[in-house]
Protein backbone atom coordinates (compact mmCIF):
# COMPACT_ATOMS: atom_id res chain seq x y z
CA UNK A 1 0.00 0.00 0.00
CA UNK A 2 1.29 3.08 -0.92
CA UNK A 3 2.19 6.28 1.89
CA UNK A 4 -0.76 7.83 0.78
CA UNK A 5 -1.81 6.43 -2.80
CA UNK A 6 -5.03 8.26 -4.67
CA UNK A 7 -8.16 7.71 -3.13
CA UNK A 8 -10.62 7.37 -5.84
CA UNK A 9 -9.58 9.06 -9.18
CA UNK A 10 -12.11 10.40 -11.37
CA UNK A 11 -16.20 10.47 -10.96
CA UNK A 12 -18.60 11.21 -13.37
CA UNK A 13 -20.55 14.18 -11.63
CA UNK A 14 -22.83 15.80 -13.73
CA UNK A 15 -25.86 16.55 -11.27
CA UNK A 16 -23.38 19.23 -9.77
CA UNK A 17 -24.52 22.69 -10.23
CA UNK A 18 -21.69 24.98 -12.31
CA UNK A 19 -19.94 26.97 -10.16
CA UNK A 20 -18.54 30.87 -11.79
CA UNK A 21 -15.33 32.47 -10.41
CA UNK A 22 -14.83 36.12 -10.53
CA UNK A 23 -11.39 36.35 -11.16
CA UNK A 24 -10.94 34.40 -14.35
CA UNK A 25 -13.24 31.86 -15.98
CA UNK A 26 -13.85 28.86 -14.32
CA UNK A 27 -14.43 26.95 -18.09
CA UNK A 28 -10.54 26.03 -16.60
CA UNK A 29 -11.67 23.47 -14.37
CA UNK A 30 -14.07 20.15 -15.33
CA UNK A 31 -17.05 20.90 -13.30
CA UNK A 32 -18.70 17.45 -14.10
CA UNK A 33 -15.82 15.77 -12.61
CA UNK A 34 -14.17 15.25 -9.49
CA UNK A 35 -10.98 13.73 -8.17
CA UNK A 36 -10.61 12.81 -4.57
CA UNK A 37 -6.49 12.88 -3.36
CA UNK A 38 -5.40 12.11 0.13
CA UNK A 39 -1.73 13.72 0.34
CA UNK A 40 0.52 16.16 2.27
CA UNK A 41 0.45 19.54 2.50
CA UNK A 42 3.75 21.21 1.35
CA UNK A 43 2.70 24.79 1.27
CA UNK A 44 -0.75 26.71 2.00
CA UNK A 45 -0.32 29.93 -0.51
CA UNK A 46 -2.52 32.12 1.61
CA UNK A 47 -2.43 34.57 -1.41
CA UNK A 48 -4.54 36.97 -3.82
CA UNK A 49 -5.96 36.79 -6.28
CA UNK A 50 -6.39 33.08 -5.48
CA UNK A 51 -5.20 30.81 -2.40
CA UNK A 52 -3.42 27.39 -3.25
CA UNK A 53 -3.04 24.17 -1.38
CA UNK A 54 0.46 23.04 -2.86
CA UNK A 55 0.05 19.18 -1.84
CA UNK A 56 2.45 16.17 -2.74
CA UNK A 57 0.59 13.06 -3.73
CA UNK A 58 2.04 9.43 -3.65
CA UNK A 59 0.65 7.60 -6.99
CA UNK A 60 0.67 3.75 -7.07
CA UNK A 61 4.29 3.30 -8.63
CA UNK A 62 5.54 5.45 -6.35
CA UNK A 63 5.75 8.24 -8.17
CA UNK A 64 4.99 11.95 -6.14
CA UNK A 65 3.53 14.01 -7.93
CA UNK A 66 2.49 17.91 -6.67
CA UNK A 67 -1.03 18.96 -7.25
CA UNK A 68 -2.30 22.52 -7.33
CA UNK A 69 -5.44 22.82 -5.51
CA UNK A 70 -7.10 26.56 -5.87
CA UNK A 71 -9.01 28.17 -3.57
CA UNK A 72 -10.89 31.93 -3.54
CA UNK A 73 -8.89 34.54 -2.08
CA UNK A 74 -7.88 35.01 1.36
CA UNK A 75 -10.47 37.68 2.42
CA UNK A 76 -13.44 35.27 1.43
CA UNK A 77 -11.49 32.61 3.18
CA UNK A 78 -11.33 34.29 6.21
CA UNK A 79 -15.17 34.67 6.30
CA UNK A 80 -15.65 31.55 5.92
CA UNK A 81 -13.42 30.50 9.18
CA UNK A 82 -10.08 29.71 7.62
CA UNK A 83 -6.58 31.02 8.56
CA UNK A 84 -2.65 30.67 6.70
CA UNK A 85 -2.27 28.16 9.40
CA UNK A 86 -5.43 26.16 8.85
CA UNK A 87 -3.25 23.64 6.99
CA UNK A 88 -0.13 23.18 7.88
CA UNK A 89 3.09 21.95 5.82
CA UNK A 90 2.98 18.02 6.35
CA UNK A 91 -0.36 17.64 6.93
CA UNK A 92 -2.19 14.68 5.34
CA UNK A 93 -5.25 15.50 4.22
CA UNK A 94 -8.13 14.58 1.88
CA UNK A 95 -8.99 16.98 -1.16
CA UNK A 96 -12.56 16.62 -3.44
CA UNK A 97 -11.91 19.18 -6.33
CA UNK A 98 -12.86 19.76 -9.91
CA UNK A 99 -10.06 19.10 -11.93
CA UNK A 100 -8.22 21.16 -14.64
CA UNK A 101 -9.35 20.74 -18.01
CA UNK A 102 -5.85 20.31 -19.33
CA UNK A 103 -5.11 17.00 -16.97
CA UNK A 104 -2.27 19.05 -16.01
CA UNK A 105 -2.32 18.25 -11.71
CA UNK A 106 -4.96 21.10 -10.24
CA UNK A 107 -7.88 21.46 -9.56
CA UNK A 108 -10.76 23.70 -7.81
CA UNK A 109 -11.53 22.83 -3.79
CA UNK A 110 -14.31 21.45 -3.29
CA UNK A 111 -13.73 20.25 0.25
CA UNK A 112 -11.13 19.13 1.99
CA UNK A 113 -10.58 16.71 5.07
CA UNK A 114 -8.42 15.87 7.99
CA UNK A 115 -6.64 12.85 7.90
CA UNK A 116 -9.01 11.57 10.05
CA UNK A 117 -12.02 12.47 7.64
CA UNK A 118 -13.31 14.98 9.52
CA UNK A 119 -14.22 18.15 7.38
CA UNK A 120 -12.00 21.22 7.29
CA UNK A 121 -13.74 23.39 5.00
CA UNK A 122 -16.39 23.12 1.90
CA UNK A 123 -17.83 24.47 -0.87
CA UNK A 124 -21.20 22.67 -0.21
CA UNK B 1 16.70 78.91 29.15
CA UNK B 2 15.39 82.69 28.46
CA UNK B 3 15.01 81.93 25.14
CA UNK B 4 13.53 78.88 25.32
CA UNK B 5 10.77 80.69 27.27
CA UNK B 6 10.76 83.38 25.02
CA UNK B 7 10.01 81.14 22.15
CA UNK B 8 7.60 79.18 23.90
CA UNK B 9 5.47 82.04 24.60
CA UNK B 10 5.90 83.32 21.10
CA UNK B 11 4.47 80.20 19.88
CA UNK B 12 1.92 80.23 22.09
CA UNK B 13 0.44 83.63 20.79
CA UNK B 14 0.51 82.14 17.16
CA UNK B 15 -0.67 78.86 18.24
CA UNK B 16 -3.74 80.36 20.40
CA UNK B 17 -5.73 82.37 17.83
CA UNK B 18 -5.40 79.06 15.76
CA UNK B 19 -6.20 76.97 18.07
CA UNK B 20 -9.97 78.90 18.55
CA UNK B 21 -10.33 79.11 15.21
CA UNK B 22 -9.93 75.20 14.62
CA UNK B 23 -12.52 74.38 17.58
CA UNK B 24 -14.86 76.44 15.69
CA UNK B 25 -13.82 74.40 12.97
CA UNK B 26 -14.01 71.21 14.42
CA UNK B 27 -17.71 71.65 15.49
CA UNK B 28 -18.75 72.50 12.37
CA UNK B 29 -17.39 69.81 10.80
CA UNK B 30 -18.63 67.64 13.89
CA UNK B 31 -22.05 69.16 12.54
CA UNK B 32 -21.74 68.03 9.13
CA UNK B 33 -20.29 64.50 10.06
CA UNK B 34 -23.44 64.01 11.61
CA UNK B 35 -25.36 64.78 8.63
CA UNK B 36 -23.71 62.44 6.61
CA UNK B 37 -24.91 58.99 5.27
CA UNK B 38 -23.04 56.51 7.10
CA UNK B 39 -22.21 52.90 5.34
CA UNK B 40 -20.43 51.01 8.19
CA UNK B 41 -19.25 47.02 7.09
CA UNK B 42 -18.07 44.93 4.45
CA UNK B 43 -19.63 45.51 1.17
CA UNK B 44 -19.36 42.48 -1.79
CA UNK B 45 -21.40 42.55 -5.08
CA UNK B 46 -24.44 40.90 -4.80
CA UNK B 47 -23.31 38.04 -6.71
CA UNK B 48 -20.65 37.18 -4.88
CA UNK B 49 -22.42 36.39 -1.89
CA UNK B 50 -21.69 33.27 0.04
CA UNK B 51 -18.70 33.05 -1.83
CA UNK B 52 -17.62 29.61 -0.77
CA UNK B 53 -13.58 28.37 -0.56
CA UNK B 54 -13.56 27.11 -4.17
CA UNK B 55 -13.96 30.68 -4.57
CA UNK B 56 -17.00 30.16 -6.31
CA UNK B 57 -20.35 32.62 -6.13
CA UNK B 58 -23.40 30.38 -5.47
CA UNK B 59 -25.75 32.91 -6.49
CA UNK B 60 -24.90 32.69 -9.49
CA UNK B 61 -24.98 29.05 -10.02
CA UNK B 62 -28.38 29.20 -8.54
CA UNK B 63 -29.21 32.09 -11.20
CA UNK B 64 -27.64 29.95 -14.58
CA UNK B 65 -29.55 26.90 -12.89
CA UNK B 66 -33.28 28.69 -12.85
CA UNK B 67 -32.21 30.31 -16.41
CA UNK B 68 -32.22 34.05 -14.79
CA UNK B 69 -30.24 35.56 -17.12
CA UNK B 70 -31.01 39.21 -15.49
CA UNK B 71 -29.19 38.08 -12.67
CA UNK B 72 -26.15 37.47 -14.72
CA UNK B 73 -26.44 40.93 -16.63
CA UNK B 74 -25.59 41.80 -12.61
CA UNK B 75 -22.61 39.83 -12.93
CA UNK B 76 -19.18 42.35 -13.43
CA UNK B 77 -21.80 44.32 -15.28
CA UNK B 78 -19.26 47.37 -14.91
CA UNK B 79 -17.08 45.33 -17.90
CA UNK B 80 -18.49 47.26 -20.27
CA UNK B 81 -20.24 43.80 -21.69
CA UNK B 82 -23.30 45.49 -21.89
CA UNK B 83 -22.20 49.29 -23.53
CA UNK B 84 -23.05 50.40 -27.06
CA UNK B 85 -19.56 50.03 -28.29
CA UNK B 86 -18.96 51.70 -31.67
CA UNK B 87 -17.17 50.32 -34.37
CA UNK B 88 -13.28 50.99 -33.41
CA UNK B 89 -14.91 49.89 -29.85
CA UNK B 90 -16.42 47.15 -30.95
CA UNK B 91 -13.21 46.17 -32.88
CA UNK B 92 -10.76 47.33 -29.15
CA UNK B 93 -12.94 45.20 -27.19
CA UNK B 94 -12.46 42.04 -28.84
CA UNK B 95 -9.14 42.44 -29.36
CA UNK B 96 -8.50 42.56 -25.64
CA UNK B 97 -10.91 39.60 -24.86
CA UNK B 98 -9.10 37.68 -27.42
CA UNK B 99 -6.21 38.37 -25.52
CA UNK B 100 -6.92 37.97 -21.58
CA UNK B 101 -6.48 34.10 -21.92
CA UNK B 102 -4.15 33.40 -19.33
CA UNK B 103 -3.09 36.71 -18.96
CA UNK B 104 -1.97 37.71 -15.33
CA UNK B 105 -3.87 41.15 -13.93
CA UNK B 106 -1.87 43.62 -11.57
CA UNK B 107 -5.37 44.17 -9.54
CA UNK B 108 -9.21 44.93 -10.71
CA UNK B 109 -8.18 48.99 -10.87
CA UNK B 110 -11.31 50.75 -11.50
CA UNK B 111 -14.22 50.87 -12.32
CA UNK B 112 -13.79 46.86 -11.66
CA UNK B 113 -13.18 47.28 -8.11
CA UNK B 114 -16.69 48.61 -7.34
CA UNK B 115 -18.00 45.19 -9.27
CA UNK B 116 -15.07 42.44 -7.99
CA UNK B 117 -15.12 39.59 -5.76
CA UNK B 118 -13.64 41.37 -2.80
CA UNK B 119 -15.43 43.10 -0.75
CA UNK B 120 -15.35 47.23 -0.11
CA UNK B 121 -15.25 49.26 2.79
CA UNK B 122 -16.55 52.99 2.63
CA UNK B 123 -14.83 55.80 4.94
CA UNK B 124 -17.28 58.92 4.86
CA UNK B 125 -15.88 62.00 6.09
CA UNK B 126 -17.10 65.74 5.05
CA UNK B 127 -14.44 66.72 2.84
CA UNK B 128 -13.19 63.39 1.22
CA UNK B 129 -14.83 59.71 0.94
CA UNK B 130 -12.29 56.80 1.06
CA UNK B 131 -13.38 53.41 -0.53
CA UNK B 132 -10.88 50.59 -0.37
CA UNK B 133 -10.50 46.65 -0.93
CA UNK B 134 -8.84 43.97 0.14
CA UNK B 135 -6.27 44.37 -2.11
CA UNK B 136 -4.78 47.40 -1.34
CA UNK B 137 -6.76 49.78 -4.23
CA UNK B 138 -8.12 52.84 -3.17
CA UNK B 139 -10.15 55.74 -4.15
CA UNK B 140 -10.03 58.97 -2.46
CA UNK B 141 -12.80 61.28 -3.55
CA UNK B 142 -12.94 64.72 -3.01
CA UNK B 143 -16.37 66.26 -1.61
CA UNK B 144 -15.06 69.25 -0.47
CA UNK B 145 -16.80 71.52 -2.85
CA UNK B 146 -13.92 71.44 -5.05
CA UNK B 147 -13.70 71.39 -8.75
CA UNK B 148 -12.21 68.98 -10.59
CA UNK B 149 -8.57 69.38 -11.62
CA UNK B 150 -7.40 71.31 -14.21
CA UNK B 151 -6.60 68.56 -16.86
CA UNK B 152 -3.54 69.97 -17.35
CA UNK B 153 -3.13 68.95 -13.81
CA UNK B 154 -4.24 65.56 -13.95
CA UNK B 155 -3.23 62.66 -16.00
CA UNK B 156 -4.25 58.98 -16.83
CA UNK B 157 -3.86 56.92 -13.63
CA UNK B 158 -5.60 53.36 -12.55
CA UNK B 159 -8.00 54.55 -9.86
CA UNK B 160 -8.75 58.16 -12.17
CA UNK B 161 -9.08 61.36 -10.42
CA UNK B 162 -12.56 61.49 -8.48
CA UNK B 163 -14.80 64.36 -6.76
CA UNK B 164 -18.03 64.08 -5.99
CA UNK B 165 -20.65 65.58 -3.61
CA UNK B 166 -23.80 64.31 -2.15
CA UNK B 167 -27.67 65.33 -3.25
CA UNK B 168 -29.09 64.04 0.05
CA UNK B 169 -28.54 60.83 1.15
CA UNK B 170 -26.71 60.25 -2.68
CA UNK B 171 -23.17 60.61 -3.30
CA UNK B 172 -22.60 61.33 -6.73
CA UNK B 173 -19.30 61.27 -8.07
CA UNK B 174 -17.50 62.19 -11.14
CA UNK B 175 -13.83 60.17 -12.20
CA UNK B 176 -11.84 60.78 -15.36
CA UNK B 177 -8.48 60.30 -16.66
CA UNK B 178 -8.36 56.70 -16.03
CA UNK B 179 -5.97 55.01 -17.42
CA UNK B 180 -7.27 52.06 -20.11
CA UNK B 181 -8.74 49.68 -17.35
CA UNK B 182 -7.82 46.81 -19.30
CA UNK B 183 -4.68 47.29 -19.24
CA UNK B 184 -4.67 46.78 -15.55
CA UNK B 185 -7.38 43.59 -15.49
CA UNK B 186 -7.88 41.68 -18.53
CA UNK B 187 -12.03 41.85 -17.62
CA UNK B 188 -12.12 45.43 -17.41
CA UNK B 189 -13.43 47.94 -20.28
CA UNK B 190 -11.22 48.78 -22.77
CA UNK B 191 -12.35 52.71 -22.08
CA UNK B 192 -9.97 55.31 -23.47
CA UNK B 193 -8.72 57.77 -21.01
CA UNK B 194 -11.11 60.28 -22.30
CA UNK B 195 -14.15 58.47 -20.82
CA UNK B 196 -16.00 60.27 -17.94
CA UNK B 197 -17.67 57.79 -15.35
CA UNK B 198 -20.31 59.36 -12.96
CA UNK B 199 -21.48 57.09 -10.19
CA UNK B 200 -24.59 57.84 -7.99
CA UNK B 201 -24.43 55.34 -4.86
CA UNK B 202 -27.41 55.19 -2.02
CA UNK B 203 -28.45 52.93 0.78
CA UNK B 204 -31.91 51.25 0.35
CA UNK B 205 -32.20 49.17 3.01
CA UNK B 206 -29.45 46.56 3.67
CA UNK B 207 -28.53 47.26 0.03
CA UNK B 208 -26.27 49.56 -1.67
CA UNK B 209 -27.02 50.71 -4.72
CA UNK B 210 -25.02 52.16 -7.32
CA UNK B 211 -26.58 53.50 -10.79
CA UNK B 212 -23.11 54.11 -13.71
CA UNK B 213 -23.09 56.00 -16.56
CA UNK B 214 -19.82 55.97 -18.77
CA UNK B 215 -19.33 58.41 -21.40
CA UNK B 216 -16.43 57.37 -24.03
CA UNK B 217 -16.85 59.61 -27.19
CA UNK B 218 -13.76 57.31 -28.44
CA UNK B 219 -15.25 54.20 -28.19
CA UNK B 220 -18.62 54.02 -26.97
CA UNK B 221 -21.63 55.49 -29.35
CA UNK B 222 -23.89 56.10 -26.75
CA UNK B 223 -23.46 56.06 -23.17
CA UNK B 224 -23.46 53.43 -21.04
CA UNK B 225 -26.30 53.11 -18.02
CA UNK B 226 -25.89 49.91 -15.39
CA UNK B 227 -26.06 48.91 -12.18
CA UNK B 228 -24.06 47.61 -9.08
CA UNK B 229 -25.32 46.47 -5.81
CA UNK B 230 -23.83 45.77 -3.00
CA UNK B 231 -24.80 43.79 -0.19
CA UNK B 232 -22.77 42.69 3.78
CA UNK B 233 -22.00 39.26 3.66
CA UNK B 234 -20.93 37.36 6.93
CA UNK B 235 -17.68 36.35 8.38
CA UNK B 236 -15.61 40.10 8.02
CA UNK B 237 -14.61 41.56 11.12
CA UNK B 238 -12.12 43.80 9.73
CA UNK B 239 -10.32 44.54 6.46
CA UNK B 240 -7.19 42.96 5.68
CA UNK B 241 -5.25 43.91 2.69
CA UNK B 242 -2.91 41.23 0.83
CA UNK B 243 -1.11 41.99 -2.20
CA UNK B 244 -2.02 40.44 -5.70
CA UNK B 245 1.12 38.55 -5.60
CA UNK B 246 -0.02 35.20 -6.83
CA UNK B 247 -1.62 34.96 -9.83
CA UNK B 248 -0.85 31.82 -11.59
CA UNK B 249 -3.66 32.43 -14.19
CA UNK B 250 -1.96 30.50 -17.35
CA UNK B 251 -3.30 29.45 -20.64
CA UNK B 252 -2.37 25.53 -21.94
CA UNK B 253 -3.67 26.49 -25.77
CA UNK B 254 -6.60 25.40 -25.30
CA UNK B 255 -7.92 26.57 -21.82
CA UNK B 256 -6.80 28.83 -19.11
CA UNK B 257 -5.25 27.19 -16.66
CA UNK B 258 -2.55 27.08 -12.91
CA UNK B 259 0.79 28.00 -13.50
CA UNK B 260 2.88 25.16 -12.47
CA UNK B 261 4.23 25.73 -9.03
CA UNK B 262 7.96 24.16 -9.01
CA UNK B 263 8.73 21.39 -6.39
CA UNK B 264 11.28 22.26 -3.81
CA UNK B 265 13.66 19.82 -3.22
Amino acid sequence: MNKFGILAAVAGLGMLAPTVQAHHSNAMFDTSREVNMRGVVREFQWSNPHAYIQMVVTEEDGTETEWSMEMGAPMYLYARGWRPRTLRPGSVINVRAHPLRSGEPGGVVVDVTDADGNEIGTNQ
Amino acid sequence: MRWTAIAALALAAIVAPASAQDSMDQAARTEKFAELPYWPGYWVSEYTIGTTIGGAAPALAEARERGDTSFFRNFMSLNGGGASWNEEGRARLAEVRAAARGRKADGWGFPMMMNAATPIVFAITPELVIITNSYGETRHIYTDGRPMPDELDMWPTVYGTSVGHWEGDTLVIETRMVSTPSDYFHGAPPYSEDAVYVERLRLEGDRLIGDYTVTDPTYLSEPFHTQVSWLRDEGFDRMIQIDWDNDRTSFDGEFNTIEAEAVED
